[in-house]
Order: C-alpha cells, then structure tokens, then sequence
C-alpha cells in the first residue's frame, strides 16, 4: 500500500531559500550537529565493544524485516496475551482513525503525547484536534514546536532550529494563556523548569497518553522508549489509556536483539552511552500491577511494506537516530523543514518519495544531495543511503520526473562525448562560441545546463590547447614508438 | 621503471591542461614512463551522479574501450574520477547493459571488462605514495599549505593518508581545514542545477580556508579539480586571486603561477 505523508505546499526553491536566510537556525543546527557528531566519534572510542553490538545488531534488524510477517503476527499475539489490543494500520488516514475511535470508546478529552516522529508523519494531533480532543506534547523540543505551530526540524531534537531566546518568547505567551509566571531568564535550566510545571498540570489531567515506538520486541511483546526526558515515564503511567503508535518494522525478534540495539540511537544521534530514560510497556496495569488500565498499539505500515523484498528494503532498518542528519551538508545549511515533510536529511531525501511512491518529495533526491557519501559513513544500520539516492534519480529519470530540456542535455552531453571526434568538436565549438561568455579572460556566463554555475561562480575558459592537444604536438611520438 | 597511463580526467584536460603537463613532470621525476591514451574523453561521473544511467554507461563503455586490455597502471589525475570507474563501473554497465539489452551474459561481459581496467586505476598522489618515502620527486616543499580532501577519495577510495604524507614527504606543511570531512558543495552537475546550495557550502569552505591562510597556508590543494574549480571560480567572483592548486602543481613546483 502507498503511504501518505504531509507535504509542505511551498516549492523546493521557497522552502530551500527560507532555510538558507534563517542564518539563527543555520547556525544553532550546525552548532548542534556538530556537537553531535563529535560526541559520536568520542563515544564509540570509550566503548568499543558498542561496536560489535552494532553489527550484530545491522544484521538483527535485517532479519527481522526478513521475517517481518511473521513477527507482526508473533508480536500481536504477544500484545494480546499481556492484556493489550493490538490494531494493524495500512495507511496514516486508518492510524488516526484508529486512535480517533480508541479516544471515543474510552471519552477521551485530553491527550498528552511523548515524542514520535510516526504520530508526526500520520499527522495524528490534527486528526485528534479535528474530533474535539486537546494534544499535548510533552518532549521538551515538541512542546517548543507545539507552542509555534511548526513541526520538526531534527528527527531526534525537533527544536534545534530554535535558539534560548526564541524559546523564551514562546513561553512567555504561553504563561500568559496558562495564567503562569513567565520564566525569569532564557538559561536552559529555567526554561526546562517552566516546561516542567506547566506540563506537570496537564499531566495529572490527561485521559490517554500516545507514545511512539523505537523498539518492538516479537518474543515478549513488548514496546521500548528511549527519551531523554522521563516525560514518557509519564505518559505511559499517568493517564487511564495508553495508545502506542509505532511503525511495523520497528520490531526485533528477540530480547537479545534489543540488547544489542538499544544503546545505538543515543550513541549514533547524540554521541551519548544510553538515553536518560528507557521506558518498557509491557501491558496495561491488569497484567503487570501499574499503568493504565487499557494499553493498545498501532502497528503502522503507510507504505513500508512496499519496500520488501526491493532493493530499498535496508531503509526499514532506520532506528531514527538522525546521525546521517548530523553530517549532511546540505542539511546543515537549508535545515529540516527545507525537506517539506516529516523526515529530513539523507534518511528524508530517501523515504519520503519511497513511502509515497514519489507522491511527496519526488524533487529531494536531486536537489538535496550532493553525494559527498558522508551519510553513508555515519548510519549505523549501514543503509545504503547514496546509493539510494542515485537509484531514486536514475528512476526519475525513468519517470520522466525531470525537464525535459534538462534530460536533453545528458543525452547530447553523453553521446557527443562518448567518441574522441565528438569530444573534440564540442571543444572546437566551445573555443568559438566561448567570446561571447567572456570577461577578463574568464567565463562568467554560459548558456543551458551551465547557467546556473554562473550565478555565483566564473570559470577558466576552455584551453586553447587541451592537455591531449599539448601531448599529441609534444609527445604523440612516444605512443607511436611503442605500439609499433 | 614503471611505465603508467595517464587518467587526464575531462576538467584537467579542458580547463587546467597546466595540472596534467606538471603531473608529466612529476611522474618523470619519479621515474616513471608516461603514456597517454590521447582518446580518452569523460569517466562519465557527470551523468552517474545525476541518475542518467544509460548516458553514464556510453562513457563508461568508451572509457573500458580505450583502457582495457592492458595491465600498464592508469593514474588518474582526480581521487573523485577514480573512484567512479573503480567502484561504480562494474553496477553500472551490469545494470544499464540489463536495463538496454536484457542481457545478463553480456551484462557480466561488461562488468567484467570494467573490474579488469579499474584494478589497475590508482588515483596521482596514491601511486606516488607506495614507493619508497624518501623517493626524490626534486620538490622542494616550504609553504604551508590547506589541504582539501575530495569527499569521494575520502569516502569511496577510503584514502586518508594521501595527498598529505606525500606533501609533507617533499617538505610541506600540510594543514586540515575547519570541518574538514564536510563536502564543499561541488557535486558535479549539481554545481549548475542546485547552485544557490552548492554557493552556500562554498562559501562555508572558503570561510574555513580564509581562516587556515590567516594561519600561514599559502594555497588550497586538492587531487581533485572539480571541488577546486568551484571555490576558486567563487573566489574570482568575489574579486580574489585564485589560491587553489592542483596536487601536481604544487609537487612539480609550479605553483607560482599568475
């Protein structure tokens, strides 16, 4: 089944030029991804026996979506038998349904969410606001992002884009809604103390939380959180309804698969030994004396299963570590909302037109990369995300999803210089035509596929004696002398 | 004596012949014996990198044509040039010879044809490192110069040892930029279809680069032309001089040039 993800109505070229004249947000990202990456690089040196873990853990995740329908019917059985429902979704719209009518059944008012980026990309708090319910994310980043009604800029840290002094301003206004004091200064200490209170209220409140799911493990079923917050400690206790949203390659065979897996997001994403909290749902107060008294999980697909048995099919093996977001140059300089949907960076340019079958994001793979393979070097579930890229353009290509005059170009490029006499010609051509570009003795203008280096950029002109010309008139003789 | 053929690579050849003459002239140092296939044309990573399979697969083939056959080392004046040809040939006239012809024998055929040509592929500063350390090139390295390592060469042909130990072999004081292991926005084609990102990773380049000259470097060298073309062509659009010199120029002793 195709997946339906959320698409930004601004073009490319917008979204591209609001990130690049965001210079706040350029540099707090780059700020961030680098202290991520250089905490990566610290923390696999101290501990290398992580290392290890990793590859055993590459190949538990590509056995267990390998061995995927079984799992999911293990899994269930699993969830049932500990007291919880468990529910298959095939696309975003029957997700929200699904947790529309859990909400209904158990008159739900309100709802308090801890971070997932599966209840972002099924659009879940539009779907719950629409019946009446009232959302409240608990992550301290989707709550920063809440309160400006924007989404995601980071899959791991959602607010990244945003600096100390933004964040106190929408928390100002916030108090003033939430009959609160403000907070006094924008040192993250009080930031985060005002967050803390204002949440604490509305947990004590909440009818249902919603969690996502960084692991599900098929033998126990049993659903694991890695926050950094404790916030989800909160969701999955306090309120009487829990829902657990999480996509349906997020499961491992056994307990000893998660073991391996389970210090990996943080060490990947934030260069940290394990995330603050790991939260285990393993069923509702029934079956384990604490909890909520109902306990379901929504086992999503929204275009993953498409992606078996396919060449693409490693790009289910995703932990939603964002380190490939982390060293991405183009994401460093446009950030992650520039992407026009849920997921950014390497991992966005590859699944959004994947999971939607070029329905959302079709441009991504050709304007967002510039396949310097550094995403490549840093996901630890070895995803062959360049390589998917170039497979996603070369399928533009066979889509006919780029212009025209532009395909044009490679075609003539290609074929007039796949022989030595065609190469030639274009430079003859070139050396003619190549006056009228010139300034200074450099090319600053050219026309076609070459006009946009001009923009910003000269160029030598062509030679009037290539180096191949230079060796025929100088040493041409020396091929000659030995071939005969 | 080795005997090698020269990889000229399309942007050497068109746009810097200079880079090619001084790599004849450091090769020869070295002791070398140079060739040059003089119908070489373009590895076709312009067209692979853009998604064009079956365009890239016509250069590609052109390419193993002029090349095979022949167990001579083919140095190539670019880390990025020989990255394609050694690891991406092979997929690539497998999957286009299949997608075109249907033809899973002539498919392995070419791909074949292809891993026997890039076996011998080594990129310029490679080859010059695996002889002996002390081997006299005759350059007399002072300066200090800023090293930039083409993301491919870093990543594809997983080389980080050369350029620099062979600068600093022949007396040169090799620095790493700033966020050295991010890419430099060249991209290929990507320069010209997504200019305003590629400018703005120039530009973070350059910022680096401004910062390792107001340590000392005289000169931005790479093995790769491309990503130089693009910052220096940067450069001149600003109104600066062009700083960034090839490999082989700076070990020919050539780098003074205007």
């Amino acid at each position: 089944m195709i997946g339906n993800l959320p698409s930004d109505p601004h073009p490319w070229s917008e979204r591209r030029e609001a990130g690049l004249a965001n210079t706040t947000m350029r540099q707090t990202l780059g700020l961030v991804t680098r202290r991520f990456s250089v905490g990566k690089r610290r923390v696999f040196a101290e501990d290398p026996e992580q290392e290890a873990a990793r590859r055993l853990g590459v190949e538990a995740k590509r056995q267990a979506i390998a061995n995927l329908d079984s799992l999911l019917d293990q899994f269930a059985s699993k969830v049932r038998s500990n007291g919880g429902t468990a529910l298959m979704a095939g696309t975003a719209h029957e997700a929200v349904e699904a947790v529309r009518s859990i909400a209904a059944t158990h008159q739900v008012k309100v709802v308090v969410k801890s971070k997932s980026m599966l209840t972002e990309e099924i659009q879940l708090n539009r779907g719950l606001e629409a019946a009446g319910l009232t959302v409240l994310e608990t992550d301290l980043g989707e709550y920063i992002i809440q309160r400006a009604h924007e989404t995601p800029s980071h899959i791991l840290a959602p607010a990244a884009h945003k600096n100390r002094q933004q964040i106190r301003e929408l928390f100002e206004d916030d108090a003033k809604t939430a009959g609160l004091a403000p907070p006094v200064s924008d040192a993250a200490s009080t930031l985060t103390q005002y967050a803390r209170e204002r949440l604490r209220r509305e947990f004590l409140q909440a009818d249902m939380g919603v969690t996502g799911g960084n692991f599900g493990v098929a033998e126990t079923g049993t659903v694991v959180l890695v926050t950094n917050e404790g916030n989800a400690d909160l969701v999955t206790t306090l309120p009487r309804v829990l829902v657990t949203v999480m996509g349906v390659e997020k499961l491992v065979a056994r307990w000893e698969d998660l073991t391996l897996l389970i210090q990996q997001p943080a060490m990947n994403g934030i260069g940290q030994r394990l995330s603050a909290y790991t939260t285990l749902i393993s069923g509702p107060a029934a079956s384990v004396a604490e909890g909520p008294a109902a306990w379901y999980v929504v086992l999503v697909d929204n275009g993953r299963q498409r992606l078996r048995h396919t060449v693409y099919e490693d790009v289910l093996s995703c932990i939603r570590c964002g380190a490939c977001l982390n060293v991405c140059p183009v994401f460093r300089q446009v950030g992650g909302h520039a992407y026009g949907s849920v997921y950014s960076g390497p991992i966005g340019v590859v699944e959004t037109p994947l999971l939607t079958n070029f329905g959302v994001g079709a441009e991504l793979p050709s304007v967002a990369c510039t396949m310097c393979h550094a995403c490549k070097e840093a996901c630890p579930m070895e995803i062959d995300l360049p390589g998917h890229i170039i497979r996603l353009r070369q399928e533009k290509v066979r889509r006919h999803l780029n212009a025209a005059s532009l395909t044009a170009s490679y075609h003539w490029w290609s074929r007039i210089w796949a022989t030595p006499r065609g190469y030639r010609w274009s430079l003859r051509w070139a050396r003619r035509l190549q006056g009228l570009y010139q300034r200074q003795g450099r090319l600053v203008r050219a026309p076609g596929i070459a006009r946009g280096w001009f923009q910003t950029r000269d160029m030598p002109p062509v030679a009037q004696e290539t180096f191949i010309e230079w060796w025929q008139r100088h040493r041409g003789g020396l091929d000659r002398e030995r071939r005969s | 004596m080795a005997t090698v053929r020269l990889f000229v690579t399309c942007l050497v050849d068109v746009f810097r012949p200079e880079v090619g003459r001084a790599a004849v002239t450091v090769l020869e140092r070295h002791g070398d014996r140079v060739e040059c296939p003089v119908e070489q044309t373009c590895c076709g990573q312009f067209a692979f990198n853009a998604g064009y399979r079956q365009e890239a697969a016509l250069l590609a083939k052109h390419f193993v044509e002029v090349f095979e056959g022949d167990t001579t080392p083919i140095v190539a004046l670019s880390g990025s040039c020989a990255a394609m040809v050694v690891h991406h040939y092979p997929e690539l006239l497998r999957e286009a010879v299949i997608e075109e012809r249907g033809s899973v024998k002539e498919a392995e055929g070419w791909a074949a044809r292809a891993m026997a040509v890039g076996r011998e592929v080594v990129e310029f500063s490679q080859w010059l490192g695996q002889g002996s350390p002390d081997s006299a090139l005759g350059t007399v390295g002072r300066q200090r110069l800023a090293l930039h390592q083409g993301c491919h060469m870093r990543r594809i042909l997983e080389e980080t040892r050369q350029p620099k130990e062979l600068l600093e072999q022949q007396g040169f004081e090799v620095v790493e930029l700033e966020d050295s292991d991010q890419c430099c926005g060249f991209g290929g084609t990507y320069s010209m279809t997504e200019w305003r990102v590629s400018t703005a990773l120039a530009d973070a380049k350059l910022k680096a680069f401004q910062d390792a000259q107001a340590g000392g470097a005289a000169y931005l060298v790479s093995s790769d032309l491309g990503c130089l073309l693009h910052l220096a062509g940067r450069l001149r659009r600003l109104g600066a001089q062009d700083p960034t010199r090839h490999v082989a120029e700076v070990l020919a002793g050539e780098e003074d040039r205007p």
